[in-house]
C-alpha cells in the first residue's frame, strides 16, 4: 500500500512537472519533498531485511563496484555542490549496475521483486535530481574508480551499501539543494 | 581600568563560564549515562551527540580494582584501518567505575566496528552506526501558552541545534492534569510547535518534551525530558446545554413575572408605590383657589372655621383649657427670668425630645412627671404661693386666673414641635392689680413636647363653682392674672381643643372682661 502510494506520488509529481506547454519545454518542477526519498530509503531497508532472510537463490555471483557511503562533515562541508552531485550521481550509476548484477544472479521471488522497487526507484531518484537543476551523469568510459568506490562480493554488503548511500551522501544533497532553500515546491 | 586588569577579567569571565559550562556538561554527561544504562543492553554503550562525535563507556568490574591503563578501546571503520581511543575512568553512583572514550572526529552512514580489551582480553565487542546512536539534549525554550479557542494549548520549544537534521527531528509531547497520574502523549515530527487538543477547562496541566531522529536517515534513543511547564488552563465558556437551560429558565421566569404584574398590577403598585394621602379633600379650594396659601384660605373660608381646627389634630384629642381664677401674683419676678427658666427648660425638654425621640411615650411620660413636675410646682407655690396640690384649690378671684394646659399623646410630632417653637416663649400675660403691665406667668415649661408628657388644658370657667380638680401631678399650672391685656393666641398654640362633639369651642381671642361663668374661652386658630 505504501509502495503503490509512494510510486503514486513520484508519478504525479513527474507527469505535472512534465507537463507539455505550447512553445518551448519548460523545467522540470523542483522535487524537494523528502518525503519521497524517505519511502525510498525504507523499501532500500526492505531489500536489505529481505536479503538477511533469504536462504537459496540471493547470492552475488561476481563482485561488483560500489560507492563509497562514509560521511566526514570535516570533509563533505569542504566540497563544492558540484562535487557532491557527481559524486552522487556516479554512486547511483554504480548501485543500478550492481543492483542489475544482483538481479541476474538471484532467482529468490521476493527478493528479485524488491531488487527490481530499488531499480524503479533509483531511476526515481534520477528525475528528482534533474528537477533540481542537477546535470544528468554520464558516466566515464573506463567506468569509475577510485577512492570513491570499492568492491563487494556479497548480496548483504551491497544491499547494506544501497542503503547507507540513499541515506547518507544522496540525503544530504537533497536536503540542501539550492533550489529548495529558495522555497521551491 | 588598565589592560592588565581587563585581561585578567576576560581569563576570569572565561573560566567563570567554562566552569558554568563544565559543570552543566558534566551533569548532562550523567544524566544520559544513566538514561543510557538504562536502555541499552550492548556494551560498550555509546551515543553521539554531534555530527562529529561519539561517545562510548562501559562499567568496570567492581570486585576489581582496575585502572584505565588497563583497558584498551580500539575502533575501526568500515574499509579503513584500526585506531586506538585513550580511555579514562570516573567515579559514578553506587561506588561504580565506568570507563570512557571518546572520539571527536566521526564518519557517518558506514559501520564502525569497536573493541573493548582489559589487559589483552576481548571483554566488549560491537559493530554500530554512529548515525544511528544519536543522543540529543532535550528542546530547550518549551513555552505552554492558551489559544484562542477553548480547550487548547499551544506548546513551542526550540529545536536541537543540529544541522542536516532538522527534517529528521521526533518530537515527543507529554502533559499531565496535575494530581493525575494519567500521561497524554502527542508525537509530532520536523516541527517546533504543537497544539493540544482536548484540555479540560480550568485545570493545571504540567507539559514538558523529549526529542529523538526519526529513523530514517539518523537514529538514535529518546532524549531525557525537559522539566515540566506548569500551566492553568482558562475556565471555559458554559456548554450548550447549560447555556440552553439556563436561557429556557430566564426566559420562563420572565414570563411567569409578567404574567403576575398583568393580573396583579394594581395590587403591586399599591405595595411597591402606596398612595400618598393628600389632605386636599379636606380643605376644598386650599389648593386650587388659593394656591396653597392657607392664612388666605382661612380667612375666606366659611362654615368650616370651628370645624377645621378638629381637622388639624384628626389623630389628636384637644385638651380642654381651663382658666382658673387663683390669688394674685406673690413676687414679682423679672420679665426675662422665669421665660427664660421656662424657656430653658422647654428648649432642654425640646433637646431631650428629640434625644429621646424613639423612647416609650409612657416611659417619657413618668420622666417628665418625675423630673419636672417638683420643679414646676415648686415654683408654682413660689411665686403664687400656692398651696401644694390638694384636693381643693383656692377660690379663684375675678381678676385672676390659672390656665392650665394639657397634652396628650399624639402621632403629630412635627406639628407640636412647630407649635412648640413658635409659642415659645409661651407669655401669657396675667396681671393681678396691674395696668399696663405685664407679667409673665411662670410655667411657661409645657411639657408638650411630642409624644412625650400630658399636658392639659382646663379652663377654669368650666368649674363655675370655684372647684378646681386637682390634676395630679402630671398637670402644670400657670397663673395669669386678669391685667385686662387682651391675649392673642397663634394657630399653632399648645392648647388642645376638645372634640366638638363635647361643645367646647376656644378661640385664640381672651379679652380680661370679667368673666361669665361658664363663658367659653374662644381660641381662634
Amino acid at each position: 500500500m505504501l509502495h503503490i502510494s509512494s510510486r503514486g506520488l513520484l508519478a504525479l509529481l513527474l507527469i505535472l512537472s512534465e507537463l507539455p506547454s505550447p512553445g518551448l519545454p519548460s523545467p522540470l518542477r523542483p522535487i524537494c519533498d523528502l518525503r519521497v526519498l524517505k519511502h525510498f530509503i525504507e523499501e532500500a531497508k526492505d531489500t536489505e531485511a529481505a536479503m538477511l532472510t533469504c536462504k537459496e537463490g540471493c547470492a552475488l555471483w561476481d563482485p561488483v563496484t560500489v560507492p563509497q557511503t562514509k560521511v566526514d562533515f570535516n570533509v563533505w562541508e569542504r566540497k563544492s555542490t558540484l562535487e557532491k552531485a557527481k559524486e552522487v550521481q556516479s554512486g547511483l550509476w554504480l548501485l543500478t549496475q550492481a543492483l542489475g548484477s544482483l538481479r541476474g544472479s538471484v532467482t529468490d521471488a521476493v527478493l528479485h521483486s524488491h531488487i527490481d522497487n530499488s531499480l524503479r526507484n533509483i531511476l526515481s531518484i534520477g528525475q528528482v535530481l534533474r528537477s533540481l537543476n542537477f546535470h544528468e551523469y554520464t558516466p566515464p568510459a573506463v567506468g569509475v574508480a577510485g577512492d570513491e568506490t570499492w568492491r563487494v562480493s556479497s548480496a548483504p554488503e551491497l544491499l547494506q551499501v544501497h542503503v547507507n548511500f540513499l541515506r547518507g551522501k544522496l540525503h544530504l544533497l537533497l536536503s540542501n539543494a539550492a533550489v529548495c532553500q529558495q522555497g521551491g515546491s | 581600568m588598565t589592560n592588565d586588569n581587563l585581561k585578567k577579567l576576560l581569563v576570569y569571565l572565561i573560566l567563570f563560564f567554562t566552569r558554568k559550562t563544565s559543570v552543566q556538561g558534566a551533569k548532562a554527561l550523567e544524566t544520559k549515562v544513566a538514561l543510557l544504562l538504562r536502555v541499552e543492553p550492548n556494551n560498550p554503550k555509546c551515543f553521539a551527540e554531534g555530527i562529529r562525535d561519539l561517545t562510548c563507556f562501559w562499567e568496570g568490574d567492581q570486585e576489581r580494582a582496575d585502572s584505565a591503563k588497563q583497558y584498551s578501546f580500539i575502533y575501526k571503520y568500515q574499509n579503513e584501518n584500526s585506531n586506538m581511543c585513550n580511555v579514562t575512568a570516573l567515579p559514578a553512583a553506587g561506588s561504580k567505575i565506568l570507563y570512557f572514550c571518546r572520539l571527536s572526529q566521526t564518519q557517518l552512514f558506514v559501520p564502525l566496528d569497536i573493541q573493548v580489551f582489559r589487559d589483552e582480553l576481548l571483554i566488549h565487542n560491537r559493530s554500530l552506526h554512529v548515525e544511528l546512536v544519536f543522543l540529543l539534549d532535550p528542546p530547550a525554550n518549551l513555552t505552554v501558552m492558551h489559544t484562542e479557542k477553548q480547550g487548547q494549548l499551544k506548546v513551542s520549544w526550540l529545536p536541537p541545534p543540529l544541522k542536516y537534521m532538522a527534517d529528521s527531528m521526533m518530537y515527543q509531547v507529554s502533559y499531565t492534569m496535575a494530581g493525575d497520574s494519567m500521561e497524554q502523549v502527542e508525537e509530532v515530527s520536523a516541527s517546533s510547535e504543537l497544539i493540544l487538543h482536548g484540555v479540560q477547562q480550568a485545570s493545571k496541566y504540567n507539559v514538558r518534551i523529549r526529542v529523538k531522529l526519526d529513523g530514517v536517515s539518523y537514529s538514535g534513543y529518546w532524549s531525557a525530558w525537559t522539566d515540566p511547564v506548569l500551566i492553568e488552563t482558562m475556565p471555559g465558556d458554559p456548554d450548550p446545554l447549560t447555556m440552553s437551560v439556563s436561557v429556557i429558565t430566564f426566559l420562563f421566569v420572565t414570563m411567569l413575572s409578567l404574567i403576575v404584574l398583568l393580573f396583579k398590577r394594581r395590587f403591586l403598585v399599591k405595595k411597591i408605590w402606596p398612595i400618598i394621602p393628600s389632605p386636599e379633600s379636606k380643605f376644598q379650594g386650599l389648593f386650587t383657589v388659593y394656591g396653597g396659601d392657607f392664612q388666605e384660605w382661612l380667612g375666606h373660608s366659611t362654615g368650616g372655621l370651628y370645624l377645621r381646627p378638629a381637622y388639624y389634630f384628626t389623630e389628636e384629642r384637644p385638651s380642654p383649657l381651663e382658666v382658673l381664677s387663683e390669688a394674685r401674683l406673690g413676687t414679682s419676678l423679672t420679665s426675662s427670668a422665669l421665660p427664660t427658666k421656662a424657656l430653658a427648660v422647654l428648649g432642654d425638654e425640646r433637646d431631650e425630645e428629640k434625644k429621646l425621640k424613639k423612647m416609650d411615650s409612657a416611659l417619657l411620660e413618668r420622666w417628665r412627671e418625675t423630673s419636672h413636675e417638683p420643679w414646676l410646682m415648686d415654683q408654682l407655690r413660689g411665686l403664687h404661693q400656692l398651696p401644694a396640690p390638694q384636693a381643693q384649690c383656692s377660690p379663684l378671684e375675678s381678676h385672676d386666673a390659672y390656665v392650665t394646659l394639657s397634652a396628650q399623646n399624639h402621632s403629630g410630632v412635627e406639628q407640636l414641635d412647630d407649635i412648640l417653637e413658635e409659642t415659645s416663649p409661651l407669655q401669657i400675660l396675667f396681671a393681678s392689680g396691674r395696668t399696663h403691665s405685664e407679667s409673665h406667668s411662670d410655667l411657661g415649661s409645657l411639657q408638650q413636647s411630642s409624644g412625650s408628657g400630658r399636658l392639659s388644658s382646663q379652663s377654669s370657667f368650666e368649674y363655675p363653682n370655684n372647684t378646681w380638680p386637682p390634676k395630679g401631678p402630671g398637670y402644670t399650672y400657670m397663673a395669669g392674672a386678669d391685667s385686662g391685656v387682651s391675649m392673642d393666641y397663634s394657630p399653632m398654640s399648645l392648647s388642645r381643643i376638645d372634640s366638638i362633639g363635647k361643645g367646647v369651642i376656644y378661640t385664640n381671642e381672651y379679652k380680661n372682661e370679667i368673666p361669665v361663668p361658664r363663658q367659653p374661652l374662644q381660641l381662634a386658630f
